[in-house]
């Protein structure tokens, strides 16, 4: 690496699911190299698989992570120019002592919103949003908010009502 | 993704001079949302040497009036455009077309300034390399442009010059209906063009090491009506197959003033300037609005599958000005 590395002190801080992480820079398999997307970073670099890749070109939002209270697409963002971030990913729903899920990712059992569940790490992080800023959406705001994730399987329909479902019970 | 030197840059002068250090081989990373296609499918002849990031740039996410301007900057997310009340309320065919784009996703990563850059979608232009590309094609230097004899549909109807692909940015539609300019700054100083200026055929007004700073828009007042529409096959996610902004002033029923522009038909969005004309001191109702219509597309040339374009830019502007 070039110029950056010295620059930049040559760490890199993430907060994920509460964790904090101080990466090196570098090519090595638990550094973080500049062309590494936050999902390679998630998945192969920390081991949190949760997060899917699919399309990998910004379109099906499998790879949908909360940076910052935002929902974002791990597979285009450069892990390198999330330094001091904070990031929710589906391995951060569920209550880090008691393990027990969160009222969303229940209610997506509950409701069998998937099939082959490529998707619904992705719709979780997307609907974890949603009611994070709005406690009681409208079913119609739910599926604007999901517009940006993409299912295969055609469980939409039933992903909307488990939405619905742990919007009322957490109101 | 190939490796490359990446830079955070803490101010535009230090974009600059980075941009003018590295001559050509270095580009800008705003949003990421198109950059990293380019970088993952390989499809142009050059993969950068460097990245620099101008995320860190900061106070470039502004949204405000100031004078008779608005003024955003480059790195405004088009989730703030959308939900920016002073857009909402004034400039409301702006937000409407930055909530058109792709996914809530996208949008909160997307900057203003980076739609505006972004590159062609023409499926030869982009072919990846994973599956065969990169393709040569005009826009690449190579002698021919594919899609003039190949698969057209979704390429230009007018103003097409040995490229045809289309400005795929739907923010730029709304802003040539709003008058709106791009800033443009240098290492030599600054510069402002109007959007429909900013596109051209083979690229657009960036000359090497410049970039975007600002996008401006004489400041709206008093009563007028915008709209943005656009036609897609889904609505989330897909690029526009015909978009029409308008802004139109109808004080008593009579049109004062109109302003008519079409997107995805040429390289540039296209101010209906004929309709415009033909528009003023008239009412609006269904026959002028059809009358209007037609003469904002007799200028259109659709190449071989793409003559559709032509009845679905009539009717959205049609729609855009009786609605
Ligand atoms: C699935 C999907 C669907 C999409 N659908 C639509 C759609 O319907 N309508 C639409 O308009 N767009 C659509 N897009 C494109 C998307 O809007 C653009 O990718 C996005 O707006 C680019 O902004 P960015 O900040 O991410 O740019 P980046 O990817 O960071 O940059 C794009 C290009 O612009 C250059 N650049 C960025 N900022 C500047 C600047 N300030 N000055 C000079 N150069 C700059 C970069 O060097 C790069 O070449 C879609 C994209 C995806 C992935
Ligand atoms: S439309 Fe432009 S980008 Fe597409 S093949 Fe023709 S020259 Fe290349
Ligand atoms: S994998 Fe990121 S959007 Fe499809
Ligand atoms: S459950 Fe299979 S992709 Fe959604």
């Amino acid at each position: 690496m070039h110029g950056q590395a010295i620059e930049k002190n040559n760490m890199l801080h993430l907060t994920v699911n509460g964790k904090r992480y101080a990466l090196e820079q570098g090519s090595r398999s638990d550094q973080v190299a500049p062309e590494h997307t936050l999902a390679y970073t998630l998945r192969e670099t920390l081991g949190l698989t949760g997060t899917k890749v699919s399309c990998d070109e910004g379109a099906c939002g499998a790879c949908t992570v909360i940076m910052d209270g935002k929902t974002i697409l791990s597979c285009m963002t450069l892990t390198i120019e999330c330094d001091g971030n904070s990031i929710t990913t589906i391995e951060g729903l569920s209550d880090p002592t008691t393990k027990k899920l969160d009222p969303l990712q229940q209610a997506f059992i509950d409701h069998t919103a998937f099939q082959c569940g490529f998707c619904t790490p992705g719709m979780i992080m997307s609907a974890k949003a949603l009611l994070r800023e709005n406690p009681a959406p409208t079913e119609e705001e739910v599926k604007e908010a999901l517009a940006g994730n993409f299912c295969r399987c055609i469980s939409h329909y039933h992903v909307v009502k488990a939405v619905m479902a742990a919007s009322v019970k957490s109101r | 993704m190939r490796p490359f030197t990446h830079y955070d840059a803490h101010a535009v002068e230090e974009a600059l001079t980075l941009l003018k250090r590295y001559n050509g081989r270095a580009v800008l990373n705003a949003g990421g949302t198109d950059l990293l296609s380019a970088l993952k499918g390989e499809y142009l002849l050059h993969y950068p040497e460097a990245i620099i990031n101008i995320k860190t740039i900061p106070d470039l996410a502004y949204i405000r009036e100031d004078g008779d301007m608005l003024r955003i900057g480059a790195l405004a997310r088009l989730s703030d455009v959308v939900n920016s009340p002073l857009l909402r309320k004034r400039y409301n065919a702006l937000a409407e077309a930055a909530y058109s784009v792709a996914t809530p996703q996208v949008r909160n990563m997307a900057t203003l300034g980076g739609n505006l850059c972004q590159d062609i979608r023409c499926w030869y232009y982009r072919y990846p390399r994973h599956i065969g590309g990169p393709i040569g094609c005009l826009r690449k230097g190579n002698k021919a442009c594919l899609a003039a004899t190949g698969d057209n549909r979704y390429h230009a109807i007018m103003g097409g010059k040995g490229c045809f692909a289309v400005c795929p940015s739907d923010t730029a539609v709304a802003l040539a209906a709003l008058n709106g300019r791009i800033k443009i700054v240098g290492t030599r100083g600054e510069r402002s063009v109007p959007v429909t200026d900013f596109f051209h055929p083979l690229g657009n007004e960036l000359k090497r090491g410049e970039m975007v700073r600002e996008i401006e828009v004489p400041r709206i007042t008093g009563m007028v009506r915008q709209t943005f529409l656009k036609f897609t096959l889904r609505r989330p996610v897909d690029f526009a197959i015909v978009s029409v902004a308008s802004v139109i002033a109808v004080p008593r029923g009579r049109c004062r003033e109109a302003r008519i522009a079409l997107g995805a038909v040429g390289p540039a969005p296209v101010r209906a300037t004929a309709a415009e004309e033909w528009l003023k001191g008239k009412p609006i109702s269904e026959a002028t609005a059809a009358e209007a219509a037609t003469a904002a597309l007799t200028g259109a040339r659709p190449l071989r599958m793409n003559s559709y374009k032509v009845e679905i830019a009539k009717t959205l502007i049609k729609r855009a000005l009786t609605s």
